[in-house]
């Protein structure tokens, strides 16, 4: 190697922004119409989104299959000036590695960019989330000149980690976690090496999957290089390199007038999670966004250190690519989803810090510390946007994962290992005119699919016995959280499989509401080993639960050994008929649950969406129970007794803070969180090992 | 001069004051923590958050260890501006602190 060292480039992640502009683009925007502007960036979209379309269609893992995915078309620097996605992050950090492959592989002897290349890369220091998370890409050359890249990054639900599933909860470092692949070319003059993808198999306990996933990538991104060259071949290669580059000076321009409108201040909050792998255990995130002029600055101070020997770190840059999760769908929903957006965004990450993962501490449940982030970008950014415009001031969807995780042998003798993909049917958040949507999809991934269950049973050894809305899956508010799934899920035809659980929130809620609206309830995974279930499906006329409002109802006829289990559960055998219920919930609430518009109870009572014990106790609707007919003069009269006692009970802020701060949680709780309450208070950073020079 | 700043708040440009945006209570003054002219309780977790399982330790309510819910209300009429889930003693937050004096430049307020 003569460009680098062997060790981790921790200049080339600092690169989230646009590259300095190069001669070469700065001439190549001369002369482009603003017509010709519009057009290219409509056409280029369309062809990255053939390209989101043909991975899903060809790939094999579950997040493949259901849109789990980031298309996009980077300049030849790098920059993502093109995404087509509803992941957003991955997008934006696809291009830390094509930054990388330029930076260390296109001048290097050994190796090269060079037309007919394919590269593949996974290491979450430079992908930013997980081993899991895997992208392809290509450069696109017009003879020789080099054009642009464009790839695919998508979850591939296993890496041959030390537990199955993509995530690794007793993770102690990052040897645990499997694959961890720094760009590499896996392709040349067109054809795939056989040799590494046979690399690939032996380390995947699911080869099939990791295989077709990686040549589906490839295949998508052939069909857009085909459509790109095309392009190129009828307005020359100075115009898609110039345009390519513009679409990212334009982006950021109007992200900085965006920011510019809004009301300057600090906006803050901190978030708790409850476990730190397999064992629970309280940390903090904690959130400042600073907004001043058109600039917004994410600090990060005050968060939980790294956890040296558990997997719940990240690295920063894993935390800006959520950020861009919240920019792109919801504060910049009206701006292209490129990088040219983080113009308008500064951060600060403390040194040693479970948001700032350093060494080689694990991050293999870095998805959970991001999207505990995210949502404390969505609660900052709903307080920042309300003044200017209330629409856009929106509660968070559902953070907490509470993703089943299975490997074995399936009922075709072959080997799986991957998620289920309930993910992506959890509720959004409740906005300020109107519930969150009913299963609308995962926060980060807003374009997808769970799936019929019929698919997913097709190839993998389990009987869904339901999954349908659990109305005590959502924040209760004057608009409600939109309501996630429950799952009811059977070990069938194989004589065992492995599963588990993968997520957080079962003793603090994963997902709060906004401005007064209440968090999502805690879920976990109820299981039952030796369950009787197979014998009262046999039997015709029994009354087996159809929802999980019914598994916990005093009629549930099923028998077994019942556990409950916290929602971050290591795999461990299951054996055919043994069962699983889990809640892949749903959004936080908005507002003031007794400003709720009676009428709206009533008709979430009679469709399942809520249930009388809400209606009553939460929302103090006073109605007929057989009818549902609302009593509205003993409703209004009951709505202001509960204000009445909410000023009777309430106490002035130093009275209450008074007693408030002696409180504090068991010793045995906060052993990973710093010191309490803030946990930098008396933490002294480590020194940690750099990379080496060799 | 009002700006409406949350669902519930708004702040008095000319007297720098925070106010309930229903019934136009002041909350005291639009530089410092609008919590601190609100009315607080710490709410039992079951009344917000039903268990529906009794004698484990996982239940959908949440487990007040890790949690407790707080409330906020409007001293006059009793709204609720806002809630925090916070661990036991961990102290309420600063969520919105807004430079007035951009803010009364931007409305043009002297």
């Amino acid at each position: 190697m003569t460009s680098s060292y062997y060790g981790r480039d921790e200049e080339v992640v600092q690169r989230l922004r646009p590259e300095p502009m190069t001669a070469e683009e700065e001439a190549a925007q001369a002369g482009i119409e603003d017509i010709d502007f519009d057009i290219f960036r409509h056409k280029m979209h369309m062809i990255a989104l053939e390209g989101k379309e043909t991975t899903m269609k060809l790939g094999a893992s579950t997040a493949m299959r259901w849109g789990d995915v980031a298309f996009g078309i980077f300049t030849a620097q790098g920059d993502l000036a093109i995404c087509a996605t509803g992941i957003y992050h991955h997008a934006v950090l696809g291009q830390i590695p094509i930054k990388y492959i330029v930076k260390h592989w296109r001048d290097e002897p050994s190796v090269g960019v060079r037309d007919g290349d394919a590269f593949f890369y996974n290491d979450p220091y430079y992908g930013g989330v997980h081993a899991a998370d895997m992208g392809l890409a290509i450069p696109v050359f017009a003879g020789n000149r080099l054009i642009c890249f464009v790839g695919a990054a998508v979850h591939t639900g296993e890496c041959g980690g030390t537990e199955p599933g993509g995530t690794v909860q007793n993770a102690k470092s990052k040897y645990y976690e499997g694959l961890q692949m720094p760009p590499i070319k896996v392709g040349e003059k067109y054809a795939l090496r056989e040799d590494l993808l046979n690399m690939f198999a032996a380390m995947n306990r699911d080869p099939r999957t990791m295989i077709l996933d990686l040549k589906a990538r490839l295949a998508a991104a052939r069909i857009v290089q085909r459509r790109i060259l095309a392009l190129v071949n009828e307005k020359g290669a100075d115009f898609v390199i110039g345009a390519l580059r513009r679409v990212l000076k334009v982006t950021g321009e109007a992200a900085r007038q965006k920011v510019a409108a809004l009301n300057d201040g600090v906006y803050r909050q901190p978030r708790f999670l409850d476990m730190v792998g397999s064992e629970p255990g309280l940390t903090r995130i904690n959130l400042t966004v600073i907004k001043k002029g058109d600039r917004l600055t994410l600090d990060l101070t005050g968060s939980s250190p790294m956890l040296h020997d558990k997997p719940l770190n990240s690295f920063f840059q894993g935390l800006i690519g959520l950020a861009m999760v919240y920019f792109c769908g919801w504060f910049f929903h009206d701006l292209p989803a490129n990088n040219g957006l983080l113009e308008a965004v500064d951060w600060k990450f403390p040194d040693d810090s479970l948001v700032n993962a350093k060494g080689e501490v694990s991050t293999s449940l870095a998805p959970v510390v991001q999207s505990y982030f995210a949502h404390a970008m969505f609660l900052c950014g709903a307080r920042m946007v309300y003044s200017n415009d209330p629409k856009r001031a929106v509660a968070a969807w559902f953070s907490g994962f509470a993703i089943p995780i299975y490997a074995g042998i399936n009922q075709a003798g072959e080997p799986v290992a991957d998620i289920t993909p309930e993910i992506n049917a959890t509720g959004a958040g409740g906005r300020s005119d109107m519930d969150g949507v009913d299963g609308a999809g995962a926060f980060f991934a807003t374009v997808s699919d769970c799936s019929d269950v019929e698919a997913t049973e097709a190839d993998r050894p389990v009987v869904y016995l339901f999954r349908n809305f659990f109305n005590g899956s959502y924040g209760h508010g004057k608009y409600r959280g939109g309501a996630g799934a429950g799952v009811g899920l059977m070990v069938h035809h194989v004589p065992w499989l492995a599963m588990g659980s993968m997520g957080a929130g079962a003793h603090f809620p994963s997902t709060l509401g906004l401005f007064g609206g209440n968090a999502v309830p805690p879920t976990f995974v109820q299981t039952v080993d030796g369950s009787n279930m197979k014998a009262l499906m046999r039997a015709n006329d029994s009354p087996i639960a159809r929802s999980l409002a019914e598994v916990y109802s005093a009629m549930n006829p099923e028998q077994g050994d019942r556990k409950f289990n916290d929602i971050d559960m290591v795999v461990r055998p299951r054996l055919n008929g043994d069962t699983s219920y889990i809640s892949v919930s749903g959004g936080g609430g908005y507002g003031d649950p007794l400003e709720r518009e009676p009428a709206a109870v009533l008709r979430d009572l009679k469709f399942g969406r809520t249930t009388a014990w809400a209606a009553q106790n939460i929302y103090h609707v006073v109605y007929d129970p057989d009818s549902l007919r609302l009593d509205e003069a003993a409703t209004i009269a009951r709505r202001q007794d509960v204000r009445q006692r909410r000023i009777a009970r309430g106490r002035p802020y130093e009275e209450f803070m008074a007693d408030w701060r002696k409180l504090t949680p068991p010793k045995d709780i906060l052993k990973y969180y710093g010191s309490y309450p803030d946990p930098e208070a008396g933490f002294a950073p480590q020194a940690l090992p750099k990379a080496v020079n060799m | 001069m009002k700006i409406r700043i949350t669902e519930y708040l708004d702040i008095d440009l000319a007297a720098e004051t925070w106010c309930c945006h229903g019934c136009g209570q002041k909350f005291g003054n639009a530089r410092d923590n609008y919590k601190k002219g609100l009315l607080i309780a710490e709410r039992p977790l079951e009344e917000v958050h039903q268990p529906l399982v009794t004698g484990e330790q996982f239940s959908f309510k949440p487990d007040p260890d890790y949690c407790r819910l707080i409330e906020l209300y409007c001293p006059n009429c009793g709204a609720l501006i806002d809630n925090e889930y916070l661990p036991p003693g961990h102290p309420l937050t600063h969520d919105i602190e807004l430079d007035i004096d951009a803010l009364k430049r931007k409305h043009g307020v002297c």
